[in-house]
């Protein structure tokens, strides 16, 4: 099966934050973890997000295997198995891990596997005004940004 | 269990109309999703949209009337409020006359009509909104320029794009959402984007103009100005469809050259020229320009000045261009609010009518016309007001004297979902519906020729949609009304030849599009023709051509001042999370946006030892309120963006902080600050310093 992936096209994010409700809506989140979140920097916006590494630190971290990859590629964590150690968190280079207080465990971006499986879009991408964020198969996803139009980019 | 029900309804988180998809189980919406098929939102769903189940749902929400005794609320039933309600405006009007009573709402939330109605049915000519400073200022200014607000056309690829002080991806868009100018943008239209700070827009712009705060009418005839002098217009159009071209050319010939607008609005002159060079030549080019040119003392000479570029470069009804769009065919907002309902008798006793000609023409007052009557008594006594959806203490300007006029009126009604400052101030507090508890023709008040179907996905509490809370109380003061909200919505409809029921099932209508209508018929105005010479406005002894009115509080009008207040104050900063003083108490939003931000230089911070996240005190003449400075190399060092809206939910005292990081605690709204003819409150331009806080 082929391996499908999330990314932003950081230049189009224009920092609205809808992709933050929308996955914090989807998953049932309260104030806390971030499972996408988009930095401010003056002028600038850098969205954090689970890239769903080839090769996860998450993954190797995790003194417990609870992390593990679905035959889609996709980095899933399994709340039931996470003892709450943090290794993940600290181990992830993009800061995408994230730490549920309430129940003290790890959690992370399921690419919505859910609404995959109903053939709906990933809910951070499904309301993002300027359709910067992609999801796919791995290889091909970098032609998303090859076929932006505008010459002067 | 039941199954999840979905139903297709429309937004309303800011000025609405992002189409909805609502989830709900067991009679409560368990989650939102954007519409794909909504022809204004394409499936695109902002952070307040989507937290609406979050608001909707609040611990804090009240969902029953509540009558004040003593300190206390104390819960009452619909029948107990409306009829005390009924009671003292009947009393009143009796005593004082209708006139003795105000009724207000806030931002453009979509029951204009049923407000309007009530208003006129009342017999009070006193109705205040935020029109006298946004949207409804620039209906009134195109409306005496050229008949009606013509927007831009971006479904007909504008070619390029001026993105005039807006930026409709984060904030309160109009007739078009932040996703139809991505996709005209991303077609490959040029884009001028004019903003004092340097944003995502400005940094994707062909063109950035980084203009002083309050000066656009000013940019606006540099623009004429490079369009004149090399001959850019559309000289056929000019010849046959300008009133006035001649008297305007020497107005901008004389009064705003290159040099002069430079000096006035620190924009380059050769940026002026590349700019205007770009829009008269680059066809079709329209204009979409936002609230920060309105709220300045030149609110409507900049609107008619930019109505001015559209008409002399033949971009006005052109597709691609600034156009008129065709209305659905519903009947319209005037027609439901009854307007000829209000005598003449009454009509001439509103306040500031005679002062603020075209406020007046669009049927409101400005609201500190209203402010002088309840803390004066002159000309005559204001005794009671009604407010609707608004919170005029947190978002009118000069806080203070707002606090003060409605803490003095005899009897106040507010309706909201929450105790705000303000309806803390009520006598009786109406529990409003949220857009999920609403059926209604949405949008009819705009001009993008849609109407959408609102549909009701829910009900919560005793919680009952605006428009009903107008019909049963306007029922009980004798007015006529239909029985039903949905029988005034047929009523709406009927020219369609549509249902409610089967308007619901088709989700929106869109008026058929037709373009250079002006051939057959001409422009709506007293000469048929575009007026940049204002027949209208020399009729009310004002000058019938635009200008550029130096602020009166700016460090060249006042320079001494300025040696105090040594920044320019902009007060408009927005945010994607918040709409106005809305949304503070919702979770998901709050955690993006936890503290209110003022933006300032590196250098301007350095002088004051601020740092990064540092709280800082922000002081004008009149007061001062605390913000968190938010360091941005892109704005001109002399001056400060601070947002606006804050209060403080989480302050469980009945003040909620109004007056901590209340912007409106440092502005103006003394009428030589305001726009002469529509009263429009200066929240753009006013003197301020900055220090860093001691507490931290």
């Amino acid at each position: 099966m082929k391996k499908i992936s999330l990314i932003f096209d950081k230049k189009n994010c224009i920092g609205c934050h809808a992709c933050e409700v929308a996955c914090k809506q989807e998953h049932g989140l309260g104030v806390g973890p971030r499972l996408v979140y988009v930095i401010e920097k003056s002028s600038d916006f850098i969205p954090v997000y689970c890239h769903h590494c080839a090769k996860a630190p998450c993954k190797d971290a995790c003194p417990v295997d609870a992390i593990s990859r679905n035959e889609q590629g996709i980095v899933l964590i399994d709340g039931d198995l996470c003892i709450g150690c943090r290794e993940c968190v600290e181990a992830c280079p993009f800061g995408a891990m994230q730490y549920e207080e309430n129940k003290e465990i790890a959690i992370k971006c399921d690419l919505c596997v859910d609404r995959l499986a109903e053939d709906k879009l990933p809910a951070c991408m499904s309301v993002c005004p300027t359709g910067c964020i992609h999801f796919g198969e791995k290889k091909s996803i970098a032609a998303v940004f090859e076929r932006t139009p505008r010459p002067k980019e | 269990m039941e199954d999840i029900k979905k139903i297709r309804t429309v937004c309303r988180s800011c000025h609405g109309g992002c189409g909805v998809i609502a989830h709900v189980k067991n009679g409560k919406v368990i989650k939102v999703e954007g519409d794909p098929d909504s022809p204004i939102s394409h499936g695109s769903l902002c952070t307040k949209g989507l937290a609406i189940t979050q608001l909707a749902y609040h611990p804090d929400r009240i969902l029953y009337p509540m009558k004040r005794t003593g300190k206390k609320w104390e819960r009452i039933s619909w029948d107990e409020a409306l009829d005390t309600i009924a009671g003292k405006f009947k009393e009143i009007k009796a005593q004082f006359g209708a006139e003795a009573i105000v009724i207000g709402q806030g931002t453009g939330r979509d029951f204009e009509s049923h407000f309007s109605r009530f208003g006129n049915l009342l017999g009070t000519p006193n109705m205040i909104t935020a029109g006298h400073m946004c949207y409804l200022s620039r209906i009134g200014a195109t409306l005496t320029t050229c008949g009606r607000h013509p927007a831009i056309d971006y479904e007909n690829n504008p070619k390029c794009i001026v993105m005039w002080g807006c930026n409709p991806l984060w904030t309160n868009p109009d007739e078009y959402k932040g996703a139809d100018f991505w996709q005209a943008y991303k077609k490959g239209a040029k884009l001028i984007v004019i903003d004092p700070r340097k944003g995502f827009l400005a940094k994707r712009a062909d063109l950035w103009l980084q203009v002083r705060p309050g000066t656009d009418a000013a940019l606006a005839m540099g623009f004429h100005h490079v369009i004149i002098e090399e001959g850019l217009y559309d000289a056929e159009f000019v010849a046959q469809y300008i009133h006035g071209w001649d008297a305007f050319v020497e107005r901008v010939r004389k009064d705003y050259s290159l040099g002069r607008v430079e000096e006035i609005t620190w924009v380059k002159q050769d940026l002026i020229r590349k700019a205007a060079r770009l829009y008269a030549t680059t066809r079709p080019a329209g204009i979409h320009w936002g609230v920060p040119t309105e709220q300045t003392i030149n609110c409507t000479d900049f609107t008619r000045a930019a109505v001015g570029l559209m008409a002399a470069t033949g971009n006005l009804d052109a597709p691609g261009g600034n156009v008129f769009h065709q209305p659905p065919g519903t009947r319209s907002i005037a027609e439901f609010s009854s307007h000829r309902s209000l005598s003449n008798e009454q009509r001439i006793k509103q306040l500031g009518g005679e002062q603020y000609r075209l406020a007046s023409r669009m049927t409101i007052v400005t609201p500190k016309c209203v402010w002088d009557a309840i803390l004066t008594g002159e000309p005559y006594p204001v005794k009671a007001g009604y407010l609707v959806g608004t919170n005029p203490v947190i978002s009118r300007a000069n806080a203070t004297e707002v606090y003060e006029a409605l803490s003095k009126l005899d009897f106040l009604v507010v309706s909201d979902f929450f105790l705000t400052p303000t309806a803390e101030l009520a006598d009786i507090f109406l529990p409003a519906g949220t857009w999920l508890e609403q059926n209604h023709v949405a949008d009819n008040w705009k001009f993008h020729g849609y109407v959408l179907a609102r549909q009701k996905a829910v009900e919560i509490g005793e919680c009952w949609q605006d428009h009903k809370i107008f019909m049963e109380l306007g029922k009980r003061m004798g007015q006529q009304w239909w029985d039903t909200v949905e029988d005034a919505l047929e009523w709406l409809l009927e020219p369609t030849g549509l249902t409610w029921e089967e308007f619901k099932e088709k989700g929106y209508l869109h008026g058929e599009p037709k373009f250079y209508k002006y051939r057959e018929k001409g422009f709506s105005t007293p000469t048929k023709k575009v007026e940049l010479y204002s027949t209208i406005l020399e009729g009310w002894g004002r000058d019938p051509l635009p200008k550029y009115t130096e602020i009166p509080e700016s460090p060249i009008s006042t320079p001494d001042l300025a040696e105090q207040y040594p920044y320019i104050l902009n007060s408009g900063l927005r945010t994607p999370t918040f709409f106005h003083s809305a949304n503070r108490q919702v979770p998901w939003l709050r955690e993006i946006r936890p503290d209110p931000i003022v933006e300032i230089h590196p250098k301007t911070a350095m002088k004051h030892h601020i740092r990064d996240g540092d709280w800082v005190w922000l002081e004008s003449p009149r007061g001062r309120a605390k913000e968190r400075a938010k360091l941005n190399d892109g704005i001109d060092p002399r001056v400060i963006v601070a947002e606006h809206g804050w209060w403080y939910p989480e302050i469980k005292s009945s003040d909620h902080g109004w007056d901590v990081s209340n912007i409106n605690m440092l502005t103006d709204n003394s009428h030589e600050s305001m726009d002469p003819v529509m009263g429009a409150t200066n929240l753009r331009v006013l003197l301020c310093n900055i220090s860093r806080c001691e507490e931290q």
